[in-house]
């Protein structure tokens, strides 16, 4: 093997794009991000390092990545009408998320609620061009951020099989020509002061577990009445911030509503595979470059005085290190082709039990193969593999929350559990 | 939680004495009360209150001199019966703060390598005995062997290669090595416990004073956790010591590891526990889908169950290591290859088992794990590095071979 790009990916699924996006992703990651992740865990609450860093991949004077969503008609690359949108994703998750995956999270999760009306088939043109200039029209990196999770809640919102919406605090009342928002969401990712705009799922009727009283509503981060606190402090993924929102009679006009009653539920549903094909790119991203460090250092540092990589026991262990890559990689770009395979005659909804149960146990499986590879390479690594020169330790720190957020773990296994044994009460 | 710590993850009792009892007592209160309560004052004015902390602990309890021997100034503790209660009282530091811990563990450990019985070196006694007995905080380092690099061929202890070598010079010793790492507290270390090659490449062990113009200290390293030991590369360059701080027994680098597998998983079990408690707390009040207490639900109580399973058995088996370094008479001493290939074993275990009890405590605390305010990403950060440094090199592969070797008599690994 001569390089990480030989670990497996189905070429045949590749967007034709492919080729051109990981070159100016990976020159971008090489230049920018490279030389100064080392710094980031200190930069968590300011962004002066990360936020240029964020400008050249997004804005208009760097890649304009953030626009690839929106139809070419209002600026955008046109991807929401791509049969390769998700394996585009994973892609582009992937490329980041090599280099550092809170800056693949940030930037991606800005796509996450504008998949609810810019992805054929539920384009929403209305609000698409209400939008377009905020990300297709600057030089600056602009991120949305989907504010989903409640205090109360954890990640009951997402378990809407079970739930139907009942748990959901956030209530937007209809007003005229109005909704009015008031609730409390906590940790969505780019809050803490980052977002420009937010996507929130709420309900009509408290406690109702009817679909049709789920909505979802864009709100601008600047609407009277929104409050955002500051950033937590964490373990890691330090350009991806996580804060409080507050909505307090926050006003938005009647059709930033993103499609209506039923059909937000739909799409609410549709969004959590976007989601996971998201998170598994970032976990390969991060993977790949853990084989970059990792073979550079049983290359050259040795046991027994012989390099690491020539005895069989440890051969043993990294051998499984980078099985499990491949593995992980090739179950990753099949995630996303169950996704870009919506809607046609041999594929299922994206929104259906089949895909969500699928790629949720797929996302588990990846998000425990990554953690305990991180862990094992730092091992071998040993007295270096805590130091944050070697920078496997960032990724074993970064990745974590991957295997927790989006209902965790345990969510997984429900909604594995559901689909393949048919259970009913779970 | 309406059982105490010590009624859940429960331990042979009867090997730790009532006077060792009151000291773990002691270190407790010490932990409850100075840093367990005050968590968020700890955190955010970390890097002060570590060394008040320690100063509290070491001189006015005075564990600084847990493991001298009386007649030196110290508790005395450096009969192997005192093994149990050693290993209690950093468990007891763990819990409070796992870099406290390792330093403590550290330091206890060097001593050990001189003081414990039955080879306690009054020379050697004599001469740190006084500086680690009066009222100044003092700080331990040690350095093990771990990877060496390609095209460098180097003695080797076990297979690690071993980085720094001692040289007869005049009456004493030179000791040389470029760019060691310690495992910990490089940059602050007032001594160095080395593990050295000699002329004919045995391992063996030199105490090197950190006040000598002829030792450098790198950079302060930044690593995934217990950053306020100060670590830091350090060279020795031909750094003479007296003939007395080197230390040649056969077993000695042997001795290093068991005590370290030793009192680095007590600071591990502490951390644990410490996590237990907070997760429990968590879990009493976490509600999942519109109400549920999390905990009756069987799948988030099998992951509860996890974690109590891996920390109860990691004490369990800590304290089964420790029974076994205390009866030398039954077992062999603590440098003998049986009881270093234990320590490896049951070390190794026993890491493994609280980052994964933590691993997957984590799984249900989710964000609130994940975030500082909550205390539990700081112990997994911490167990994770103390669990790295032990390895050394090749992850589990060194004990492994050590396991093998011991248990089949292998011959060439």
């Amino acid at each position: 093997m001569k390089t990480f790009d030989e670990f497996s990916k189905p070429e045949e699924y590749l967007s034709p794009m492919d080729k051109h996006l990981r070159s100016a992703l990976r020159q971008w990651a090489t230049k920018e991000v490279m030389p100064y992740r080392r710094k980031y865990d200190e930069d968590w609450k300011d962004h002066h390092l990360i936020e240029p860093a964020f400008d050249k991949l997004m804005g208009n004077k760097g890649l304009g990545i953030q626009k690839a969503l929106f139809p070419e008609e209002l600026g955008g690359w046109g991807i929401g009408h791509s049969d390769y949108a998700f394996t585009v994703a994973c892609t582009l998750a992937e490329e980041v998320g090599r280099a550092d995956t809170a800056m693949a999270v940030a930037f991606m999760v800005t796509y996450w609620p504008l998949t609810t009306i810019l992805v054929e088939p539920h384009v929403n043109w209305r609000l698409a061009r209400e939008f377009a200039p905020m990300f297709c029209e600057t030089d600056k990196a602009v991120f949305a951020a989907n504010a989903m999770t409640e205090p109360q809640g954890g990640s009951d919102i997402e378990n809407l099989e079970i739930t139907g919406g009942k748990t959901i605090r956030t209530v937007a009342r209809l007003e005229g020509d109005e909704w009015v928002i008031n609730g409390h969401k906590l940790w969505p990712t780019n809050t803490g002061g980052v977002a420009k705009l937010f996507v929130v799922p709420c309900t009509t009727k408290l406690g109702s577990t009817d679909p049709n009283d789920f909505a979802l509503i864009f709100v601008p981060a600047d609407a009277k009445g929104v409050t955002q606190g500051g950033p937590y402090e964490k373990a890691g993924m330090a350009a991806d911030k996580n804060g409080d929102i507050w909505f307090e009679d926050v006003r938005v006009p009647v059709w930033y509503r993103a499609h209506g009653p039923g059909m937000d539920a739909q799409v609410f549903r549709e969004i959590i595979p976007w989601g996971l094909v998201g998170s598994m790119g970032f976990l390969c991203g991060a993977m790949l470059n853990l084989y970059e460090i990792l073979y550079e250092f049983v290359s050259t540092r040795t046991f027994r005085n012989k390099p690491l990589k020539e005895d069989d026991a440890v051969a043993g262990v990294i051998g499984r290190i980078a099985g499990d890559i491949d593995v992980c990689r090739i179950l990753a770009y099949e995630a996303a082709r169950m996704g870009d395979r919506r809607n046609k005659p041999y594929g299922h909804p994206i929104y259906s039990d089949e895909v969500v149960g699928k790629m949720r146990n797929l996302k588990d499986f990846i998000s425990d193969r990554a953690v305990d590879i991180f862990g094992k390479a730092m091992d071998v690594l040993g007295t270096y593999g805590a130091d944050r020169e070697f920078d496997i330790e960032k990724h074993w720190r970064d990745i974590k929350i991957i295997q927790l957020w989006m209902g965790g773990k345990q969510l997984c296994q429900m909604e594995a559990a559901r689909y393949f044994f048919n259970c009913t009460t779970l | 939680m309406n059982k105490t710590l010590d009624e859940l993850f429960v331990y042979p009792k009867e090997l730790v004495d009532e006077e060792s009892m009151r000291v773990i007592h002691l270190v407790r209160q010490w932990a409850d009360k100075e840093i367990i309560a005050n968590r968020q004052e700890y955190r955010e004015n970390y890097e002060k209150l570590f060394i008040d902390k320690r100063k509290t602990l070491n001189l006015t309890i005075g564990l600084q001199r847990l493991t001298l021997p009386e007649e030196h100034g110290g508790f005395g503790w450096n009969n192997p019966a005192s093994t149990p209660g050693i290993v209690s009282v950093l468990t007891e530091i763990g819990r409070a703060d796992a870099a406290i811990g390792v330093v403590s563990a550290v330091k206890c450990v060097v001593f050990a390598a001189i003081s414990m019985l039955p080879h306690l070196d009054k020379d050697l006694c004599d001469a740190l005995a006084p500086i680690y007995c009066a009222d100044e905080l003092k700080t331990a380092s040690v350095i093990l062997p771990s990877s060496g690099r390609v095209g460098e061929k180097t003695p080797t202890f076990w297979g690690r290669s071993i980085p720094a070598i001692v040289e007869p010079d005049g009456e004493g010793y030179a000791v040389k090595g470029k760019h060691l790492r310690p495992l910990n507290s490089g940059a602050v270390a007032d001594l160095f416990c080395v593990v050295c090659a000699d002329p004919l490449g045995r391992p063996c062990v030199a105490l090197v004073p950190g006040d000598d113009a002829r030792v450098t200290r790198g950079k302060s390293l930044l690593e995934t956790g217990l950053n306020a030991c100060g670590n830091a590369e350090v060279s020795f360059d031909s750094v003479r010591i007296p003939q007395s701080y080197v230390v040649v027994r056969e077993g000695v680098v042997e001795q290093v590891y068991t005590w370290l597998n030793l009192l680095l998983g007590g600071v591990s079990v502490g951390a644990g526990m410490n996590f237990f408690e907070i997760l429990s707390d968590w879990a009493e009040t976490r509600t999942i889908k519109g109400g549920y207490l999390m905990k009756e639900n069987p799948l988030c109580a099998s992951v509860l169950a996890d974690v109590a399973d891996e920390i109860f058995t990691a004490r369990l088996m800590l304290y089964s290591l420790a029974h076994i370094i205390s009866k030398p008479d039954d077992w062999g001493y603590s440098g003998s290859q049986r009881i270093y290939t234990y320590g490896q074993i049951i070390g190794s275990q026993v890491q493994n088992k609280i980052l994964r009890a933590i691993n997957r405590g984590m799984e249900l605390m989710g964000s609130a794990g994940y975030s500082k305010e909550w205390h539990v990403e700081k112990h997994w950060r911490d167990v994770k590095t103390i669990q790295s440094h032990l390895c050394g090199v090749g992850a589990d592969v060194p004990v492994k071979m050590d396991t093998a070797r011991f248990f089949f008599d292998c011959k060439e690994i």
